[in-house]
């Protein structure tokens, strides 16, 4: 190996140290500042399973029990209460992109610390990541919790030996949100209002996502929708893997739309989050609250 | 030894407002100047002269509409990580750091943002609260700390990374007159001496830029109008003496400013009102000469409180170069701070 490719090998070493560094003592520095405000830390905890339990308890009065013969006959699986739990674990996935993950820059600004991070030498992807990994790990500790707790009441059945591959799958849905994220982390900064577009989103995406239902329960055009929402896959593969949903589309073609979307949503988020913080760095609004 | 910071005609514009009423505002007007490496480089100017925005621009925070900034030999915009690493940044206010984290877990944090590893960090971190007496505190959360000590930690954050040039925004402003001298002290005894680092202090107190910058460049409206060492400001005003008067309950101070610019030898007249007080600054060559002139004419709108002939300050420098006070500032300027 020549002097020079070992320097370029050197250097890229450190950058590489040095940007994982920073991913992580952001994701440091956001627990620690959470685990400020307990209460709320707490409340945060227990939410995803004041929302879900309704879900659940509606689903039981609807059909006389946990199981469904109908659903059976449209998903391949009658286990209502598994279908929906699961279902609604993307919720919390869809909450960490484009709430927590969105809103990280706005709290920066509210905070007054948006310009020392930004006149900081990293890249804006590696404070992006740090947001993303503590989001994730936010809300994994929630979904965690919310299934502990559901399967202590109702006792989940799943497939064991699915649950590896429905963590790839979940890796791969990640990614895509990350790109969502990113979007609406940029937007923020430039509409007053940035929660709006959040709220839009996170709406339409919960209703044509099949989160509490087959997809084929939806109108034929939100169907066609669903396909280009990195959820629809997540859920829907999981659920394949974990309770042997049938998903209308081979494991292939999941796993491939996936990592197709993955790209996407990653790219458009990053074109944006870089349009935003030109703009910004040009009218000057970047430390506006 | 080469430049440290290279300013080319910058000019970066802002538009503001919406609909019909959007305008149009310069804030950084063709600024062009070089700083040495070593040097505490001063740009005084009153509020909203275009101070913070240059900062800004400097820190890479900001993208000029034209011109080019280098940062130790390179461009700000083609090497923005590079010129970051070199830059320890302070702006003035206490909403900079993480209140809910102590000093310590801030100063952390940004250490890892800056490329340091957890025994570096450890060591910077060592030094820099001994070295601002923050030591005893360091664990504590920042939301307890007084104003000043805020500001201690925010310095300390500017240096984590041990910078070769620091951008002091109004590092000052709002600080008791005793932590404000601590802060001068430490800027000039410690940064510049003791550590040889480039300084860009930005400020718009007078005796402040006098004290500790080797150089200063007046910014007035977006424009640098002038650039010198403080002694040659002095030594340019040609002779001349300042005569200060107190008065109250004044008429007419516009038609009184116009009368007092035509009296033979006044080169200068600048006056401020504050409440029911109004100050006359001004610059002559010898005061006594027309002193009873000055007087018999202010004496016909308003009534004399006290007067005074002083050496000139750099502010008098500031009056008589631009015809305003550093004190001074306007709303449409305002807006970009």
């Amino acid at each position: 190996m020549n002097q020079s490719l070992r320097n370029l090998l050197k250097e890229w070493f450190a950058k590489a140290k040095h940007y994982l560094r920073a991913i992580w003592l952001e994701n440091l520095k956001e627990w620690k500042i959470e685990l400020t405000y307990k209460p709320d830390f707490i409340r945060g905890l227990i939410d995803p399973l004041v929302y879900a339990l309704p879900y659940l308890l509606y689903g039981i009065a609807l059909v006389g029990g946990r199981t469904s013969e109908n659903l059976n006959r449209l998903v391949g699986t009658n286990d209502l209460i598994t279908f929906v739990t699961l279902g609604y674990i993307f919720v919390g996935f869809l909450n960490m992109a484009l709430w927590a993950m969105g809103f990280a820059l706005r709290k920066e600004q509210h905070w007054g610390t948006l310009e020392a991070v930004f006149a900081a030498p990293v890249p804006r992807w590696v404070f992006a990541l740090g947001m993303a990994l503590h989001s994730t790990l936010h809300q994994g500790l929630m979904i965690f919790l919310q299934i502990i707790v559901i399967n202590l009441i109702f006792k989940l059945t799943i497939h064991p030996q699915g649950i590896l591959p429905s963590l790839v799958v979940i890796g791969l849905m990640l990614i895509a949100l990350y790109g969502f994220g990113l979007m609406i982390a940029s937007l923020t900064l430039i509409l007053k209002q940035g929660w709006l577009v959040s709220e839009a989103l996170s709406g339409i995406m919960m209703i044509i996502t099949p989160i509490a239902y087959p997809l084929s329960v939806l109108p034929v055009f939100m169907q066609k929708a669903a396909l280009f929402l990195p959820t629809t896959y997540g859920v829907m593969t999981v659920r394949h893997f974990l309770i042997g949903e049938q998903m209308g589309f081979s494991l292939w073609t999941s796993f491939l739309r996936l990592v197709i979307l993955g790209i996407f949503w990653v790219g458009v988020g990053m074109l944006i989050f870089e349009i935003i913080d030109r703009r910004t760095r040009r009218s000057g609004t970047i430390a506006h609250y | 030894m080469g430049y440290a910071i290279e300013v080319n005609n910058v000019i970066k514009k802002f538009k503001r407002g919406s609909g019909l009423k959007k305008r149009e505002i310069v804030a950084v007007n063709n600024a062009t100047f070089e700083i040495n490496e070593g040097e505490i480089f001063g740009l005084l100017g009153p509020n909203g002269a275009g101070k913070t925005t240059l900062v800004r621009c400097i820190a890479t925070l900001l993208i000029p509409d034209s011109g080019t900034i280098k940062i130790m030999g390179k461009d700000v915009l083609k090497y923005p990580l590079f010129c970051r690493r070199q830059i320890g940044l302070l702006t003035s206010g206490e909403r900079t750091l993480y209140w809910k984290l102590s000093a310590k877990d801030n100063l952390k944090f940004f250490a890892a943002l800056y490329g340091l590893d957890k025994k570096e960090t450890e060591k910077r971190i060592d030094y820099l609260m001994e070295l601002l007496g923050l030591k005893e505190v360091q664990n504590e959360r920042v939301e307890k700390y007084s104003s000043g000590m805020k500001q201690k930690v925010s310095l300390a954050r500017a240096l984590i990374h041990d910078p070769k040039v620091l951008l002091l925004d109004e590092p000052t402003l709002g600080l008791d007159p005793q932590f404000a001298r601590f802060l001068r002290d430490f800027i000039k005894n410690v940064l510049n001496r003791q550590e040889r680092k480039t300084i860009l202090l930005t400020t718009h107190y007078m005796d402040e830029a006098d004290e500790l910058c080797s150089r200063i460049a007046f910014i007035n409206q977006g424009r640098i109008v002038d650039c010198k060492t403080p002694e040659e400001y002095k030594r340019d005003l040609p002779h001349s003496e300042v005569l200060e008067i107190k008065t109250t309950l004044i008429t007419n101070a516009k038609e009184l400013e116009e009368n007092l610019s035509k009296i033979p030898t006044i080169e200068k007249v600048n006056i401020t009102t504050q409440n029911t007080i109004t100050h006359f600054k001004i610059i002559l060559p010898r005061a006594e000469q027309v002193l009873s002139d000055v007087i018999s004419e202010v004496q016909k709108y308003a009534k004399i409180l006290a007067i005074d002939v002083n050496e000139p300050t750099l502010e008098d420098v500031f009056i008589y170069i631009t015809g305003r006070r550093l004190t001074e500032d306007t709303k449409e300027e305002l807006e970009l701070e």
